[in-house]
């Protein structure tokens, strides 16, 4: 691809001055540990009150700290994807309001270069968020809750390697349709007129494919959307935190399983072959 | 720096261009050629389609249909030249939260043939002491500034700029002219300036064309379109009537005013100033004074694009 490599380059190079890339990576983990941080406030709290009115012994579902753990990934990756859809709309959209891309566009990129480079940065960016998300997360559930097997009654309801096992599925399975994602916020960036247009558009089809695909049925399994932790989620990783808390009742249908591993690749794949499309004949 | 080997392959050459919005025709049948080591000036009233043409030529603007070849390469190949064309926007066009010099690094990361580095082209444009300060944070003037010092970190064969000297004050501009001159003739880089400014074009500009109405009205060498123009010369001299019977014969000259007394003024279409003081002279008459008014652009300009030579002027306003 013409220029994609100085393309990437050139794109790096500002996503690491940038201010909205560095909020971009730090912001979910920051979240993230504030929240738990209020939630063993609260929980402490809650213990305190029940001590002294001499109730409530069972503590074994809030102290262990997968539960903790498994909702803290929900949340930043509900508050990861958000912000990178987001970001992602806006960062080709705004490069074409200010007129950025065209000195890139004139020396040395072709369009579908520029287009792969800012995808691709886009990636780079989510992974440098995941890593610290995750840190972050290992970091505030070691330091405020223990990790151990789900017991109750002094009966070991789920060990420690099963639940390991499960967080690391539900974890697989989460990320797997965040790369679509993003390649559909990179899609509606190069189709806006306005960096305001793509990213009020893609945030909103974001969030409209949240409630469709709770009235699709059966059919919402075909949407990439329908596996990644979300506002309304439905994805595995929301059962995997019900299940590290000791519901038995958390099941996953083989099929939900194996659509969760396929359905957002050939998204993937039309979101990226149609921005490309596009920006061949697109003024810019 | 080393005068680069004259390029001959011609820098730009538009065949037949026509665009329209919608249902309306911006660009109509445009043709327009820079020829190597030429700088040349594209004018036009506010709505003629300058912007409009120089957006396809730069292959951001999809077109209707015609040619252009800019270097030997289409539009939408421009990137294939490697930085040996840049352009200069009407906005800056700039990552504002940059600061100018990291915006001078970004730039050379896209430049295949750095021939300065980013402090040298601050120093060339006066900007050295910006270097810290994020694009947001300055003047219009400056900001076009950074956008020109970003198209010197190499060594472009052809530079496009459009309104260069916009929001830039009289020293800034002196510093641009001087700039384009600079490398003009030591580098052999041609211009292609899209401005309003006629009478900075005219001090810098070998070929001028005048975009009207979506055509190019007039396309020439600069110098022959002054030889093209009338000249008017006032004569203060002792004896007008006399005068007057010597300059008639000369080819090339035309009486215009002898209205006042002492001075003859004639309008000259090619004829020589020397030639005529010579004769009057070589007769007897005594010539206090010879005062060429030389044809500006300006003049020019107004004559083709004037409501009295066209029907009605610009008639939408298209970028």
């Amino acid at each position: 691809m013409n220029g994609f490599l100085a393309a990437l380059k050139a794109e790096l190079y500002v996503a690491l001055r940038s201010n909205s890339a560095r909020l971009l990576v730090v912001l979910p983990a920051f979240i993230v540990i504030a929240r738990a941080s209020v939630v063993k406030l609260t929980e402490t709290g809650q213990q305190a009150r029940e001590a002294l009115l001499g109730g409530g012994d069972d503590v074994t579902a809030t102290s262990n700290a997968w539960g903790h753990f498994v909702d803290s990934f929900t949340t930043g990756l509900t508050l990861m994807s958000l912000s990178l859809v987001a970001y992602a709309a806006w960062s080709f959209a705004n490069d074409r309001d200010t007129g950025a891309l065209r000195h890139v566009l004139i020396r040395r990129v072709s369009r579908p270069g520029l287009v792969l480079a800012k995808l691709l940065t886009v990636y780079l960016l989510a992974l440098a968020a995941l890593v610290l998300l995750s840190l972050g997360i290992v970091a505030i559930t070691a330091l405020l809750w223990d990790f151990g097997p789900v017991v109750e009654d002094g009966y070991e309801l789920i060990g420690s390697d099963e639940i390991r096992s499960e967080v690391w599925l539900g974890l697989r399975l989460a990320l797997i349709p965040l790369p679509t994602a993003l390649a559909f916020g990179v899609l509606v960036s190069v189709l806006a007129q306005s960096a305001t247009q793509a990213v009020t558009a893609a945030l909103g089809v974001t969030l409209a494919l949240d409630v469709f695909k709770g009235v699709l049925g059966d059919a919402a399994r075909y949407l990439y959307a329908s596996f990644q932790p979300s506002l309304i989620d439905q994805s595995y990783l929301q059962d995997v935190g019900r299940l590290v808390r000791g519901y038995s009742d958390v099941m996953i249908d083989p099929q939900v399983l194996s659509l969760n591993a396929w359905v957002p690749l050939p998204q993937l794949a039309l979101f990226v072959v149609i921005a490309l499309l596009v920006v061949r004949r697109k003024a810019l | 720096m080393a005068a680069r080997q004259a390029n001959t392959e011609a820098p730009l050459s538009v065949t037949g261009l026509n665009k329209r919005y919608g249902a309306t025709p911006v660009l109509m049948d445009l043709n327009l050629a820079v020829e190597p080591a030429a700088v040349h000036g594209l004018v036009g009233l506010n709505g003629s389609g300058k912007t409009t043409t120089l957006e396809c030529i730069l292959g951001m603007r999809p077109f209707d249909s015609g040619e252009i070849r800019v270097l030997g390469l289409r539009p939408n190949e421009l990137y294939r030249s490697q930085g040996s064309v840049v352009s200069i926007f009407d906005s800056p066009s700039l990552h504002p939260q940059l600061t100018v010099r990291q915006t001078l690094e970004h730039a050379s990361l896209l430049c295949t043939r750095a021939v300065r580095s980013p402090s040298q082209v601050e120093e060339l444009l006066g900007i050295g002491k910006y270097s810290r300060y994020r694009i947001r944070e300055l003047s219009l003037g400056n900001r076009r500034r950074t956008s020109i010092a970003q198209a010197l970190l190499g060594q472009p064969g052809f530079v496009i700029l459009d309104e260069p000297f916009n929001g830039l004050d009289a020293g800034g501009v002196d510093d641009v002219l001087a700039l384009i001159s600079r490398l003009n003739r030591e580098e052999g880089t041609a211009f292609l300036l899209s401005s309003h400014q006629l009478p900075y074009l005219e001090q810098v500009c070998s070929h001028l064309s005048i975009l009207h109405k979506g055509r190019i009205a007039v396309s020439d060498r600069v110098d022959k379109l002054f030889n093209a123009q009338s000249t008017r010369l006032l004569v203060h001299c002792d004896d007008v009537v006399r005068a007057c019977a010597i300059v008639q014969d000369i080819p090339g000259v035309q009486i215009e005013d002898t209205s006042e007394a002492g001075l003859l003024t004639l309008k000259l279409a090619g004829a020589n100033p020397g030639l005529i003081n010579q004769r009057l002279v070589h007769k007897g008459i005594m010539v206090s004074e010879l005062v060429p008014e030389r044809a500006s652009l300006t003049s020019l300009f107004h004559q083709i694009t004037s409501p009295a030579s066209n029907d009605k002027g610009a008639e939408r306003g298209v970028a």
